[in-house]
């Protein structure tokens, strides 16, 4: 039993991208959007790796992220927590990922230009379902 | 879990959250069920037929059916090139049958290319995402202005699709693929089935296929050669029922004294006859490479150069008109012992000609139509006895082979002016 459960993997298809946030070795944060957190199993996630972009240098300083993922059909919004385990070049998953990349860059005539270059496994090592209203801006604490 | 204040001991929220696994194993549960009941209906309808529509209708009607997928399709990998062409589908506005897809294009393209099933729930928003990542790279020179995307069978507006290549002990023979408007329309469990339906599929469709070529090589082997059957059926030359010019050489024979025979022989002496005279000349036409074009009771249209191009036809249909009127005076020679007087004529002409399927739905027959037809048939009727005209236009290539004597000048249908027709006297070096 790991530490995902399967009611998440609605909100890991990518039908509302997601965000990532990593930090540099002086601490200083970075939020992105991405397009899809990857369901691996029930421990590990992957992110797919086609440029190199703050992100990717921010792991490979500090090799922890957070990022949230939401359910299309209930709204439901997960938060996860991340620890960097590998990059993958082959292998199932990256076949998984790379597959769909490339079909999707083929409809838009960017077939060879986008391609996924990793597959960067992730462990999960805490995760959160956010029920119900989420706390207004204000109330969160250290934010003004 | 992040407590509620109004509930908080999360007894709320542990309620609703059993009464969605409940639900859930109750849907798991029924589907499971459609499993079952979809291995035992395909399965039984699937093999009770080898009509190749009727596979592809009865997987697709199942899939709607009883799995409920509404937008289906099933595409064909060609035999001869690499692309996938739609071959069936259900539930779109247009039946699109006959739309091209080129490995690796598309999901459907993907899955053919790499023979592996692809789930995909974001294509919208993928796409989306790819053409702002476009935009931004072709503002800053990386890459240059986008090619036209393909245009793929299907939705045109399609959230999620599930394909799964369609294997025959690891031969692609093709690719079935459900849609779908709504994002994340497919799970792990949609895959299964489809896995299930698919493997089923590929077996009855690849049956049906060989099936249809076994009966469409016994149509062509009618007309050809049945080396050059096999070859057309595996896509090795073009289809040669598809109409098309080609410069041709042809040959037209018939027996003299034939109609007068028939009136006054017995049917069986009349059979008898035919089969030896047809059994002759079928030896010589297959040993030269000819193409039968048609039977009239004695008479044979043979040409060379289609379906199978050959450099050197006139030279061939010269040499297989004499040893047919070689072998034709053996069999006249009996004839004529038993009483029978008939001869052989021939005529050779040479020109291009429109070929192809010819006919209605029902009753197609593989013909050639042109003046090089009527020139040669004209000559064959003007023939006397023992004598193979010829028109002046194969002179050329093949004086260094003949021996010919001038016969004189022949009006033909079509042609303005009369042609000059010679006869064969031999051949200088008979192969």
């Amino acid at each position: 039993m790991g530490i995902l459960p399967d009611e998440i993997k609605p909100a890991m298809q990518g039908v509302i991208p997601s965000h990532v946030v990593t930090c540099a070795r002086d601490g200083t944060p970075n939020a992105s959007a991405i397009s899809q957190v990857y369901y691996v199993d029930p421990d590990h996630v992957a992110l797919s790796h086609q440029f190199f972009n703050k992100t990717k240098r921010n792991i490979e300083e500090n090799p922890r992220a957070a990022v949230w993922v939401i359910n299309p059909e209930t709204f439901e919004t997960w938060d996860l927590e991340l620890e960097f385990v590998r990059s993958e070049t082959k292998g199932p998953v990256f076949d998984v990922m790379e597959m769909q990349i490339e079909a999707i860059a083929s409809m838009v005539g960017m077939k060879g230009i986008f391609k996924l270059r990793a597959a960067d496994i992730f462990r999960v090592t805490a995760v959160t379902k956010t029920v119900g209203e989420r706390l207004p801006l204000a109330e969160i604490p250290g934010l003004r | 879990m992040a407590a509620d204040p109004r509930d908080p001991s999360g007894l709320r929220e542990q309620i609703v959250e059993n009464q969605q696994t409940i639900d859930r194993l109750n849907r798991d549960l029924a589907r499971k069920s459609n499993e079952v009941r979809v291995i035992q209906q395909i399965s039984s309808e699937i093999t009770s037929t080898l009509d190749l529509d009727e596979v592809l209708e009865i997987v697709l009607r199942a899939l709607d059916g009883i799995l409920g997928f509404a937008h289906s399709m099933i595409l064909l990998k060609d035999l001869a090139d690499d692309v996938l062409r739609v071959a069936a589908t259900r539930g779109y506005a247009e039946p699109g049958a006959g739309a091209r897809v080129r490995m690796g294009e598309g999901v459907i393209g993907v899955v053919g290319e790499r023979r592996r099933m692809m789930r995909i729930g974001n294509i919208g928003a993928s796409v989306r995402y790819l053409r702002s990542v476009r935009a931004r790279m072709e503002a800053a020179g990386e890459v240059g202005p986008g090619e036209a995307s393909a245009s793929l069978p299907g939705l045109p507006d399609a959230q999620s699709q599930l394909a799964l290549p369609l294997t025959v002990k690891d031969r692609l023979v093709g690719v079935l693929a459900v849609e779908s408007r709504t994002p994340n329309a497919f799970d792990e469990l949609d895959e299964v089935l489809l896995r299930i339906v698919g493997n089923q599929a590929a077996t009855a469709i690849d049956n049906a296929r060989t099936y249809q070529m076994v009966e469409r090589l016994g149509r062509l082997k009618r007309f050809f050669s049945p080396q050059l059957a096999e070859l057309i059926i595996r896509g090795g030359a073009d289809d040669p029922l598809k109409t098309h010019r080609r410069e041709v050489a042809v040959v037209f024979l018939d027996l003299r004294g034939f109609t007068a025979f028939a009136e006054t022989s017995e049917p069986e002496e009349l059979m008898g006859v035919l089969r030896e005279y047809h059994a002759e000349m079928g030896k010589l036409i297959l040993a030269h490479e000819g193409t039968l074009e048609r039977f009239t009771g004695d008479g044979m249209m043979i040409f060379f150069n289609d379906p199978l191009p050959v450099p050197d036809a006139a030279e061939r249909a010269v040499r297989m008109a004499v040893a047919m009127r070689e072998r034709a005076a053996e069999l006249a020679a009996r004839w004529h012992r038993s009483g029978y007087d008939l001869d052989l004529g021939i005529g050779v002409a040479k020109g291009f000609a429109t070929i192809g399927a010819i006919g209605f739905e029902g009753r197609w027959d593989y013909g050639a139509i042109g003046t090089v037809t009527n020139l040669a048939a004209r000559l064959c009727s003007e023939a006397k006895p023992g004598q193979i005209l010829i028109s002046p236009r194969l002179l050329p290539e093949l004086e260094q082979i003949l021996e010919v004597e001038e016969v004189g000048l022949l009006a033909v249908k079509g042609l303005a002016r009369p042609v000059r027709a010679l006869n064969i006297v031999r051949l200088r070096n008979p192969a």
